[in-house]
């Protein structure tokens, strides 16, 4: 197949860089996230990052239109981007949560367009696992470590270089512009990662639909805080608010943030009901919208098993260590 | 380390045996070597599984605001950050201290989990002291039933605010840049005001809607003013126990913030530390008359 040696990366994204606007998984500081390559950003491919790629897409904060009272009342959206979207060292658990997100927003009816006119201009240039951390599970949840399904192109990490295949039109597209940069290899495709980290998840469909009034949830809710840790590093999280802001005496914008089913006010309506007054029912509903609702309707666990609520969680609060303690619990026909 | 597990199993089954108490919070070993969460535990069998060991570092005291609006009495362990959480409660009338059993746990300093994982640790004797107990003053509890265990050694007294020092000494124009870049990493994911005992609001002001005093734009601004917002409110109810900090994702020196207004407090009211009396208030709920007031 074909190749890029370690040492051509930085000319490689040096020319991909020209293709468009290129996001690169970088470490500087303290927490690691995609950002936009320069040359002198410190690229890490070596661990996945704190923050997801899914902000790329879905970015925490976006203005959804401008507004202006006057003679005319007007109401303008910001202008749709032009540039190529690269996104380059995308792991395969956050591949498959973009193909979550595809679900939700460009399916069943109702497109964001938002969504979509970031999404048609996106390259996924996806890098395949060698290596599980203690804490990744993604081959339990559904997703192949080693080629991510759904991606532009994907790598390999072979030692001394990437291996390099393109998938679709458009990653064949990209990869005629930085062609110059590839070299061929005839090492084979890597072996799948070992995982210490195991999280049976057959079966939990079909127990989960009959646990919705289940005792457990009780017990499991306990140690979580409240806090959006878990929601805003989960790459297929999507939950948002839409809230307004004048900014003057006539106008003002419409913009919408990350919003977490785990905050206390979420479910909070107007008037004062909660349909999730405490933790029981927040706790309850997140796991069972990761490993029940969206596998009914999408086919797929709207958890990939990248581990990062595992990682950054406050009070240790483990989905895989939930998933499997899942297996002890029966439940009556 | 395992002396003390004991101990804490056999205390929790005869509180609950006796009925003394309906819960015990304590801490259990996770699916990781450096995970040692919380654990709440409610029948005398469960007592088996209560751990002490180097990452037992959560401080259990927020999760009495679970229960606050109940009389259940709660047993828990309390290292001397948490004991001081506890006592940061107890003042802020969140819990009563005739429901508490507190069993004193001093504490030797103990590792961060989050160290483990952000280091691909592979090992628990590999990973340093956490930050938080490297700057601890009182590592033992200051409020408590019973304790297990003899008192370890406090550790010399070190300017905690020796940082907070080094930073005053920059320009206006450092220090905005030097705070900015901080504030931009933050995701607001509010880890660090749900974690924090001297938190205790039914309702936050950064949450309410009406009126919206922070918005939810994550930019500079609205960053900027969390964080400024939450230190002036926490200020001298502060007991320094350091989760703010540990728990951030985002890796935002929280403590700067917190010892800056604590040092600002001691200079102004004179030298004062939360959370280590239960009779002494915190200086801004209390009017001396010996208060400064230049303004006046």
């Amino acid at each position: 197949m074909k190749a890029v040696s370690k040492e051509k990366l930085p000319a490689l994204l040096e020319e991909l860089a020209k293709e468009g606007t290129l996001y690169v998984p970088s470490s500087s500081g303290d927490m690691s996230r995609f950002v936009p390559w320069e040359s002198d950003v410190q690229v890490d491919l070596e661990h996945n990052t704190t923050m997801s790629p899914k902000e790329v897409l879905f970015p925490q904060t976006e203005v959804l239109y401008n507004y202006k009272f006057g003679e005319e009342n007007t109401v303008e959206p910001p202008p749709p981007g032009s540039e190529k979207i690269i996104v380059f060292g995308v792991r395969p658990c956050d591949v498959q949560a973009i193909r979550c997100l595809d679900e939700v927003f460009l399916t069943r009816t109702y497109v964001d367009s938002y969504y979509k006119e970031k999404r048609d201009r996106l390259i996924v240039i996806s890098l395949g696992c060698t290596v599980a951390e203690d804490t990744c599970f993604c081959k339990d949840m559904g997703v192949n470590p080693v080629e991510a399904e759904g991606a532009d192109i994907v790598l390999f990490d072979l030692d001394g270089e990437y291996g390099f295949e393109e998938k679709t039109d458009k990653g064949k597209e990209i990869t005629k512009k930085i062609a110059s940069q590839l070299s061929d290899t005839s090492k084979k495709k890597p072996k799948a990662p070992s995982f210490t980290l195991q999280a049976n998840s057959n079966g939990i469909v079909e127990k989960l639909q009959k646990m919705f009034e289940h005792p457990i949830w009780e017990e499991v809710c306990q140690k979580c805080i409240g806090c959006g840790t878990c929601a805003f590093l989960c790459p297929s999280c999507h939950c948002f608010d839409i809230n307004c802001k004048n900014t003057g005496a006539c106008d003002g914008f419409r913009y919408r943030t990350w919003d977490a089913c785990m905050f206390n006010d979420y479910a909070l309506m107007a008037g004062g009901h909660d349909v999730r007054p405490t933790k029981v029912e927040r706790i309850r509903n997140r796991y069972l919208h990761k490993l029940l609702f969206f596998k009914e309707r999408y086919g797929m666990f709207l958890c990939t098993g990248c581990g990062r609520c595992l990682r950054e969680c406050p009070a240790g609060m483990n989905i895989a260590g939930f998933i499997n303690q899942l297996e002890e619990v029966t439940v009556d026909g | 380390m395992d002396k003390i597990t004991g101990l804490m199993r056999t205390k929790a089954k005869e509180l609950l045996e006796n009925g003394k108490v309906e819960r015990v919070l304590g801490w259990e070993k996770g699916m990781f070597f450096y995970s040692t969460p919380p654990v709440f535990i409610d029948k005398p069998e469960d007592a088996e599984k209560l751990v002490w060991d180097d990452f037992a570092i959560n401080n259990l005291a927020i999760y009495l605001l679970d229960k606050r609006n109940q009389e259940s009495k709660v047993a828990l362990f309390v290292k001397g950050c948490d004991s001081r959480g506890v006592v940061r409660m107890i003042q802020d009338n969140q819990v009563k201290r005739e429901n508490l059993y507190l069993i004193g746990i001093p504490c030797p300093g103990l590792k961060d989990p989050k160290t483990a994982v952000r280091g691909y640790y592979k090992d628990a004797s590999q990973v340093p002291k956490a930050t938080k107990c490297e700057e601890c003053q009182h590592p033992n509890p200051v409020l408590y039933d019973e304790m297990l265990g003899s008192q370890v050694e406090e550790p010399p007294e070190k300017d905690r605010f020796a940082e907070v020092s080094e930073l005053e000494k920059k320009s206006a124009d450092e220090k905005y840049a030097y705070w900015k870049a901080q504030s931009d990493k933050c995701i607001r994911c509010f880890a660090c005001r749900n974690i924090c005992p001297a938190c205790s609001c039914q309702e936050c002001l950064l949450d309410c809607s009406k009126p919206r005093w922070l918005d939810k734009e994550v930019d500079v601004a609205q960053n900027q003013f969390f964080h400024m917002i939450r230190v002036w409110h926490v200020a001298d109810r502060c007991v320094e126990c350091g989760e703010c900090e540990r728990v951030c994702p985002a890796g935002l020196p929280l403590m700067q913030l917190n010892r800056k207004l604590i040092k600002d407090i001691n200079e102004l009211f004179g030298p004062y530390e939360a959370g280590m009396d239960l009779e002494q208030r915190p200086p801004l709920t209390e009017y001396d008359t010996g208060d400064p007031e230049e303004f006046m």
